[in-house]
C-alpha cells in the first residue's frame, strides 16, 4: 500500500512534467498575446508523430525531440501569422478557428499515421528500471522525464525572471501598449514567444509519445489536462503552470489508482470547487 | 399585400409537412436530424447570441438526458411518459451544477465549460458498469404514450417537427420578454446593467439553466431517433459543432441555428459520400466561418439586403 502510494506519486509527478511542457507554452502565449490556442493538443500529437518518424529513421531520441519541436515551431508560426492574426482579441473566434485547425491536423495525421497506438522508441539507456532507496523499482524513462521537466522549468524560469528578454516579456504581459510605446518591437517578441510555445508543444508530443503512446484523440485528452493546469494555475502565469501541473498530475495518478471509474471526477471536482472561490486560478490576474 | 414573413413561414410549414411524401426516407431522416441538432444549436445560442457566453459543454446536457432516457427505457422498462421528462430533468439538474461556471467570464468561461464537458465524457466512457462504456445503451424503442405508439421514422419526424415548433414559439416569447432584454443588456455591457440594479449573475445563471433544459429536450429527441446512445454524444466535437451551427446560421436569431444545422449536416453527408476526412472538412468550415462570415448566413443575407436597399434608394 505504502509503496503503491509512493509509486503513484512518482507517476503523478512525471505526468506533471509532461503537462508543464505543454501548459507553459499555452499560458505564456495567452499572457503575452491574449491568444487562446486550442490547436496546442494537435501540435502535441503532430510533433509526436514527426518525432516518431525521425526517431525510427535516425535511431536518435534527441534528434526526434528536436525535430518534433522544430517542425511544430514552423507550423505554429504559419498558423499564427496567417490565421490567428486575423481574429484580433476575439477569444470566441480564436477558439473556433484553432479548434478548426486542430480538426484538420488531427484528420491529416489520421490519414498519414493511421488509427493505431504508436510508441516513440525510447533510447537504450532509458529502457530499464531504476532502483530507488527503499527497494522501489521504477521505469527509468519516466524518471528521466521528471528531471527533464524540472530542467525545462528551471530554464524557462531563469529566462523569464533573470534575462532582458524575460523582463520585456513580463512587461508585455502586464501592459503591452506601454512596452510598444517604449520602442520595443512587440511583434518580434510575439513571434519569439509563439515559436517557443509551439516548440515546447511539439517536444512534449515526442516525450509523451514515448510512454502515453500516440493515437487519434490523444490531442484532445492531453489538451484538456493542459487546460485544467492553466485554469488552476491562472492564465498567463508560469509559476501557476508549475503548481497547476503538479496538482493535476497527482490528482490524476491517485484518482486512477483509487477510483478508476470516477477518475475524471477526482480530477475535476476539486477544480470546480477552486473555481468557485478563485475564478481566476491560483496565480491569475485580471485581463 | 400579406406579411411576406408570414407567407414564407406558411410555405416552409407546408413544405415541412409534405416532406415525407416527396422526399423519401433519406431526406426525412436528414431533416429530422437537422431539427434535433438545430434545437441543440438554439440552446447554445440562448447563451451565445443573447447573453454573450460561449459554452462548450452543451453536449453534456444533451448526452445526460439521452442516457437517462435510454437507461430508464431499456434497462428498467420505464414508459416514455416518465422517461422523457426524467431525461429533461436530469439534464437540467446538471445545468444547475455546471451553471456555476457563470461566476467566470470570457476565456475562463470557455475553458471551464470545456473541462466540465470532459467530466461527463469521462463518466460515459469509464463508468461502463452503468453507461455501457464504448458501446453505450442500445435498442431504445420508439416513444409510446398509452396506446399511441410511434412505429416509423416518418411518424417520428412529425413528432419532432411538432415539438420543435412548440419550443421555438416558447423561445420567441422568452427572448422577447424583459428577461431576454436584460440578457442582451448584459451582453452589451454588464457593468451598466449592474449599475441599473440588475443582478446580472443571477440572470446569467437562469439563462444557463434554461439553455441546459433546452439542450436536454434535444437529447431526448435524439435518443429516440438514433435508438442508441454512446459516449460520442457527450464528446467535445458535438459541443463545438452545436456552437458552429449557431454561428454559421447566425446568432441571436431563431431560424439561424436551424439553417446552420442544415448546412453543416448536409455538407457532412455530401462530403462523406466521397472522402473519409469529414473532421478536416468541419475544421475547414470553422476556419472559413471565422475568417469570412463571422455573422453567419443570416448576417450575410442581411448585409446583402442592406446593400440592395441602398442601391434601390441610391
Amino acid at each position: 500500500m505504502m509503496t503503491s502510494a509512493i509509486l503513484q506519486a512518482i507517476n503523478g509527478v512525471s505526468l506533471a512534467a509532461l503537462l508543464f511542457l505543454l501548459a507553459s507554452g499555452f499560458t505564456l502565449s495567452f499572457g503575452l498575446m491574449r491568444v487562446v490556442n486550442m490547436a496546442h493538443g494537435a501540435y502535441y500529437l503532430l510533433g509526436g508523430y514527426i518525432g516518431l518518424a525521425v526517431g525510427l529513421k535516425t535511431g536518435s531520441f534527441t534528434l526526434a525531440l528536436l525535430a518534433g519541436g522544430a517542425a511544430i515551431a514552423v507550423i505554429g508560426f504559419f498558423v499564427d501569422r496567417f490565421l490567428i492574426r486575423h481574429t484580433g482579441e476575439n477569444h470566441l473566434a480564436q477558439v473556433l478557428l484553432t479548434v478548426g485547425v486542430a480538426f484538420v491536423m488531427g484528420d491529416v495525421a489520421l490519414q498519414v499515421w493511421g488509427g493505431d497506438n504508436l510508441k516513440v522508441p525510447v533510447p537504450m539507456f532509458l529502457r530499464g528500471a531504476v532502483e530507488l532507496p527503499g527497494g522501489l523499482v521504477y521505469p527509468s524513462y519516466r524518471f528521466a522525464l521528471i528531471l527533464f521537466g524540472a530542467f525545462v522549468a528551471l530554464v524557462l524560469w531563469l529566462l523569464y525572471k533573470k534575462t532582458q528578454i524575460g523582463a520585456v516579456v513580463r512587461a508585455g504581459v502586464d501592459d503591452r501598449e506601454q512596452v510598444n510605446a517604449t520602442g520595443i518591437n512587440v511583434d518580434r517578441l510575439f513571434v519569439l514567444v509563439s515559436a517557443l510555445a509551439s516548440f515546447l508543444a511539439g517536444l512534449a508530443g515526442v516525450a509523451g509519445g514515448a510512454f502515453l503512446t500516440l493515437y487519434p484523440g490523444a490531442e484532445w485528452e492531453i489538451l484538456v489536462y493542459a487546460l485544467v493546469v492553466v485554469i488552476v494555475g491562472g492564465l498567463g502565469s508560469l509559476e501557476g503552470a508549475m503548481i497547476g501541473a503538479l496538482i493535476v498530475g497527482l490528482l490524476d495518478a491517485y484518482g486512477r489508482w483509487l477510483l478508476p471509474e470516477f477518475s475524471y471526477f477526482v480530477l475535476f471536482g476539486p477544480i470546480a470547487l477552486l473555481m468557485l472561490f478563485r475564478p481566476r486560478g491560483l496565480f491569475g490576474r485580471e485581463h | 399585400m400579406p406579411n411576406p414573413r408570414l407567407v414564407l413561414a406558411l410555405a416552409a410549414l407546408a413544405a415541412a409537412l409534405a416532406l415525407p411524401q416527396f422526399g423519401g426516407q433519406f431526406w426525412t431522416g436528414l431533416v429530422t436530424q437537422m431539427l434535433i441538432f438545430g434545437l441543440l444549436a438554439l440552446s447554445v445560442d440562448l447563451l451565445l447570441g443573447h447573453a454573450g457566453l460561449f459554452s462548450l459543454t452543451h453536449a453534456s446536457f444533451f448526452a445526460v438526458s439521452a442516457y437517462t432516457v435510454a437507461i430508464l427505457q431499456v434497462r428498467y422498462g420505464v414508459p416514455t411518459v416518465l422517461a422523457a421528462p426524467a431525461g429533461i430533468l436530469a439534464g437540467t439538474l446538471l445545468g444547475l451544477v455546471f451553471g456555476l461556471a457563470v461566476r467566470t467570464r470570457g476565456v475562463y468561461f470557455i475553458l471551464i465549460t470545456i473541462a466540465f464537458g470532459y467530466v461527463v465524457w469521462g463518466l460515459a466512457q469509464r463508468w461502463s458498469s452503468f453507461t455501457g462504456g464504448d458501446n453505450g445503451v442500445t435498442n431504445v424503442p420508439f416513444p409510446a404514450v398509452g396506446g399511441l405508439a410511434i412505429t416509423s421514422h416518418t411518424q417520428y419526424y412529425y413528432l419532432v417537427l411538432a415539438v420543435v415548433i412548440g419550443v421555438c414559439f416558447s423561445y420567441r416569447v422568452l427572448v422577447r420578454s424583459p428577461f431576454g432584454l436584460a440578457l442582451r443588456g448584459i451582453k452589451g455591457s454588464e457593468t451598466r446593467m449592474q449599475s441599473l440594479g440588475y443582478r446580472t449573475g443571477l440572470h446569467l445563471y437562469a439563462a444557463f439553466v434554461l439553455s441546459a433544459a433546452l439542450a436536454s429536450v434535444a437529447g431526448v429527441l435524439y435518443v429516440y431517433y438514433n435508438r442508441f446512445v454512446n459516449p460520442v454524444a457527450s464528446a467535445f466535437p458535438i459541443s463545438v459543432e452545436a456552437a458552429l451551427m449557431a454561428i454559421v446560421g447566425g446568432t441571436g436569431t431563431i431560424i439561424g441555428p436551424f439553417i446552420g444545422a442544415g448546412v453543416l449536416l448536409g455538407l457532412r453527408n455530401w462530403v462523406s459520400s466521397f472522402v473519409e476526412m469529414h473532421h478536416a472538412i468541419m475544421g475547414a468550415v470553422f476556419i472559413a466561418t471565422v475568417l469570412w462570415a463571422p455573422d453567419g448566413l443570416v448576417g450575410l443575407a442581411g448585409r446583402i439586403r442592406a446593400r440592395l436597399a441602398r442601391k434601390k434608394h441610391g
